[in-house]
């Protein structure tokens, strides 16, 4: 890490232990990982923006089905284009310590396609598309059913999309959501 | 990068929605924006979506340059408000710290954020400090500096850190999942390894070396010997019937009491892991069950959100994963088309019949089973390496009876999950019957130093076991790959995380039992654990392929270490009930008592020279003393029971009013919106005559029984509101509500198309789809 180390100072790795669930030695880490991504750029400036294509090979967004939204959510320029804070912050929304509501905030934004503040129909099918991937389809009235079967279950309020607090609720009752929603540094 | 980018044509559609709400609706929105929900600080905090057109407060600085300085002080202000954050103490520190990693927003302007908030603080508190305050602050300061720094050292040391994150990146994260629970197992035995190795086996040796009496007799080392523990094996450290009974000479003024060492250190290990893993079970439980169940099971919904496993990496696995998402989906779809179809209660009855009649089957198999054992204990012929067969059929048997169990579940009406619960609790049974009965057998066989006996009978245990899963059950793994590369048509192997983890359990039981007779097994255990997740790990990597059925691990997870802590407490049990009681005078450390519980009353509390206290402790273990205490432990569980039982039912009576709130919230909003556009079509003049008039409806309908019913509750209830600033109601809704229209017009039980003129109507309608509701919860 000899060489990582010396594009940061105390300061502003203090700093990054201050606003993220990173220990220092992890803030390092990542930024080796986000170096491995574009090494001139970064290694020239080390909060160099990278380009949406750039970020999107980051193994575990690759196959991500959400990448583009992920990148999004979290580009401070909202455009998907990423910094190495950006960066830092999506993967310290994802770390493990990070706790189930600060996930949840961060889930719903990537869900919300149309950036309305609710989850709506469209969102919701859009959500269950990508999925199950591009080999196979569910048909038109599959999905509708799964769509009106999710409303049913979590709609509290019946106007027929998600608020942010039925979608915390949904999660809060899912214990698999901490797990899933996770990526390893 | 097409395929990722967003539609374009759903975003200028978004725009022009946008834009028509905005101007049509702006009266509502202020009226949203300044609802008490969201004026509270905390709901502030958490909802600060940007992006949103929400915030008509915020708007005008978006774009300005330095929208971020503008931006943290409307957060600044926010977390102003709560006095909590704002003292000048450590607590309110590390509060502030919490909430700013909290903040959903980038580290930019979070970081003004800070800045503006210390400034604030500083400002604040003029007071000078008193010397216990700053002491105070001192050493938390310290503790977290501390704990960070360990936070550090654990990242750099994380065992396997790398090895496991690929498996899951290829694998999902339930197959990381085992090699979680492989890891926690190896470093819980690495710690008993080190404690016994320390307190126990390094003085024995000490001692040994020191009297120089050990092997009289030196025989000749044979394979068969060390599979069986027997000859030479038989009086080394290996084993109970070794070690010294009394003090050690240590050379100087001190002694070491070996009796004490051995028997302490056991106890206190196993006491010690046994509350760490009660504790961390309890918690996983609370975590993973509690804060999951009650209420409405959402099935459909988590699945949908909480479906994707973001540790996927290869994508071979990303393929499979989404082919296996698809599939759930239809399952589920198909499952319930089926419910709908309406079962009988006949065939429910049926079902529940074939599922206790296997129940049954299974239950009289197990104590078949233990019956065959121990007539083949009983038996016992002088062959040479007879107890040896009787390790060989016991290991036969918990490594086949799972796979026949896990087939004969098959065969039963259970949902997967359960099923899977199902087979882990009757190979656990199976396991443990087992291994109480091989420790019954030999506590009562009145050999001479059964201890030892039982010491050999786990430790051939461990043996035949760590072939197995290091040899045998690879091999399989390995040969079915290779046939599976030659045709394709067989399915694949894939990791069996239930088969895998249940060996793992059964190991470690036989560790709990073997431990305080043999103890160098652990370190044994330890050695063959470190193997098996190397062996496993190229194993899976090389030999297996991705799942294709989804399986979700955090429940399971926790049920693995409920297992483990379970059998953890009956080999406590069983020890303590059987082993106390006996004495242990033919050989090993406890020769000088007459019985071994004596180690506590005697050696350690000298009962004999305080008559009352040893009084006192007969009063307590008394019958009826431990009944008394048993029936209030009983009358507590009901208690807290019941309580739960009642919470469950409010959390249900909330759960409607936050449905009945939130209508009325849009009826409300509705009327806004339609006189802020001038529509105001209610002319009271007209009406005013008559019962028919909308008036007269609109009381009735307000003083409908359901309804004041629930007036009544949201009275007594509503600092639940406060508390729980959740808005359900936002200004943008009709945004959805367009959408919705657009595609279908017969919905129009919405808030918009409320008017005036045909209320009546349509608070009926609303009428009837709250009792509806209410029906349905």
């Amino acid at each position: 890490m000899g060489q990582g180390k010396s594009q940061f100072t105390e300061e502003e790795l203090q700093d990054y232990e201050d606003l993220t669930y990173f220990t220092k030695k992890e803030v390092l880490y990542a930024h080796q990982k986000f170096k491995a991504l574009a090494p001139e750029k970064v290694g020239h400036n080390k909060n160099a923006k990278l380009p949406m294509a750039k970020i999107l090979q980051y193994p575990e967004l690759r196959v991500n089905p959400f990448r583009d939204r992920i990148c999004k959510v979290f580009s401070s320029s909202n455009d998907g284009d990423c910094t190495f804070e950006d960066f830092l912050d999506m993967m310290s929304v994802f770390s493990e310590m990070a706790p189930k509501a600060v996930k949840a905030e961060h889930a719903f934004r990537i869900f919300d396609f149309d950036g309305d503040d609710m989850i709506g129909v469209s969102d919701l099918s859009e959500v269950i598309d990508r999925l199950c991937g591009t080999d196979q389809k569910l048909s038109d009235t599959e999905r509708q059913q799964l769509v009106q079967n999710v409303l049913e279950e979590a709609d509290l309020d019946d106007d027929g999309a998600l608020s942010f607090a039925e979608f915390e609720h949904i999660i809060d009752k899912s214990s698999d959501f901490c797990q899933s929603f996770r990526i390893r540094l | 990068m097409d395929d990722i980018d967003i539609d374009p044509n759903g975003e200028a559609g978004v725009g022009v929605r946008r834009s028509l709400t905005q101007s049509s609706n702006t009266a509502r929105q202020l009226a949203v924006s300044f609802m008490p929900s969201r004026q509270l600080p905390y709901s502030t905090m958490r909802q600060r979506r940007c992006n949103s057109e929400r915030n008509a407060l915020l708007e005008e600085y978006s774009d300005a340059t330095d929208s971020a300085d503008r931006q943290a002080d409307i957060i600044v202000r926010d977390m102003e408000l709560d006095d909590r954050l704002m003292k000048n103490s450590p607590v309110s520190e590390e509060r502030r710290r919490e909430a700013l990693r909290e903040l959903p927003r980038g580290l930019t302007i979070k970081r003004h954020v800070r800045a503006k908030l210390s400034a604030s603080v500083s400002l604040r508190s003029k007071r000078p400090i008193s010397f216990w305050k700053r002491l105070k602050y001192r050493t938390s300061f310290a503790i977290k500096k501390l704990r960070d720094r360990l936070l550090n050292l654990v990242f750099s040391v994380e065992l396997w850190y790398r090895s496991i994150r690929t498996i899951e990146g290829h694998f999902g994260s339930a197959v990381g999942t085992y090699f979680y629970f492989l890891r926690a197992l190896f470093i819980m035995n690495v710690f008993l390894m080190l404690m016994v190795v320390a307190f126990v086996v390094i003085p024995q040796s000490l001692h040994d070396g020191h009297t120089n009496t050990t092997s009289a007799v030196r025989e000749e080392g044979r394979f068969l010997d060390f599979i069986s523990g027997k000859g030479m094996l038989e009086h080394s450290l290996l084993f109970y019937g070794h070690y010294h009974s009394g003090e050690i000479a240590a050379g100087g003024p001190l002694s070491y009491d070996m009796s004490f060492a051995y028997f302490f250190t056991m106890l206190s290990v196993c006491m010690v892991i046994f509350i760490i893993l009660c504790y961390r079970t309890a918690d996983s439980y609370r975590r993973n069950f509690i804060g999951a169940g009650g209420g409405a099971r959402l099935v459909f919904a988590s699945k949908v959100f909480c479906g994707w496993d973001c540790g996927v990496v290869s994508a071979r696995a990303a393929a499979s994963h989404a082919a296996g998402l698809y599939l759930e989906f239809k399952e589920l779809l198909n499952e319930q088309d089926k419910n709908q179809v309406l079962m009988s209660s006949c065939g429910k009855l049926c079902r529940y019949l074939i599922n206790a009649a296997v129940t049954t089957a299974v239950l009289a198999v197990i104590l078949g089973l233990q019956y065959g054992l121990w007539k083949l204990l009983e038996l016992e012929s002088h062959a040479a390496h007879w107890e040896l067969a009787v390790s060989i059929t016991v290991a036969l048997m918990v490594s086949l009876c799972p796979l026949v169990f896990d087939s004969v579940v098959r065969m039963e009406y259970y949902n997967p999950r359960t099923a899977l619960y199902v087979t882990l609790g009757r190979t656990w049974l199976l396991d443990m019957s087992t291994l109480v009965l091989l420790f019954y057998f030999w506590a009562n066989s009145a050999k001479h130093c059964w201890e030892t006996r039982f010491g050999q009978e786990m430790y051939r245990l461990v043996l035949l076991d760590a072939f197995i899963s290091l040899f045998v059950l690879p091999a399989i793994e390995f040969g079915r790959a290779f046939i599976y590369n030659l045709n394709y048509k067989t399915s694949p192997p894939e990791f069996n995380i239930a088969y895998n983890s249940l060996t793992l359990i059964y190991n470690q039981a036989v560790v709990w039992f073997g431990v305080m007779f043999s103890p160098l097994l652990v370190a044994a255990v330890a050695v063959k654990l470190l193997l098996l997740f190397y062996v496993k790990k190229e194993c899976t990597m090389r030999a297996c392929q991705p799942a294709r059925k989804v399986w979700r691990a955090a429940q399971t997870q926790t049920v693995l270490y409920m297992l483990v802590t379970l059998s953890l407490f009956v080999t406590l049990f069983a020890v303590g009930s059987i082993f106390m009681r006996m004495s242990s005078q033919q050989c090993g450390p406890l020769q000088q008592y007459s019985r071994v519980v004596q180690v506590v009353t005697e050696g350690l509390l000298h009962l004999h020279q305080h008559p009352y206290a040893s009084a006192a402790l007969g009063f307590v273990t008394r019958p009826g003393v431990i009944g008394f205490l048993l029936t209030f432990l009983s009358v507590f569980v009901y208690y807290t029971r019941a309580r739960a039982v009642a919470q469950a039912s409010m959390v249900d009576i909330l759960q409607r009013m936050v449905s009945l709130q939130a209508k009325d919230k849009e009826f409300l909003l509705g009327a806004i919106t339609k006189v802020s556009n001038g529509e105001w079509l209610y002319s009271p003049k007209e009406d005013d005559e008559g019962p028919d008039s909308h008036t007269w409806k609109y009381l009735r309908e307000v003083r409908k029984p359901s309804n004041s019913g629930f007036h009544f509750d949201a009275s007594r209830l509503s600092h639940s509101f406060v508390d729980r600033p959740q808005s359900y109601v936002k200004e943008n809704r009709s945004n959805s509500y367009y959408a919705e229209r657009s595609k279908s017009q017969d919905d129009g039980d919405t808030d918009s198309s409320f008017s005036w003129k045909d209320s009546s109507n349509c608070l009926n309608r609303k009428g009837d789809e709250n009792d509806h509701n209410l029906s349905q919860v």
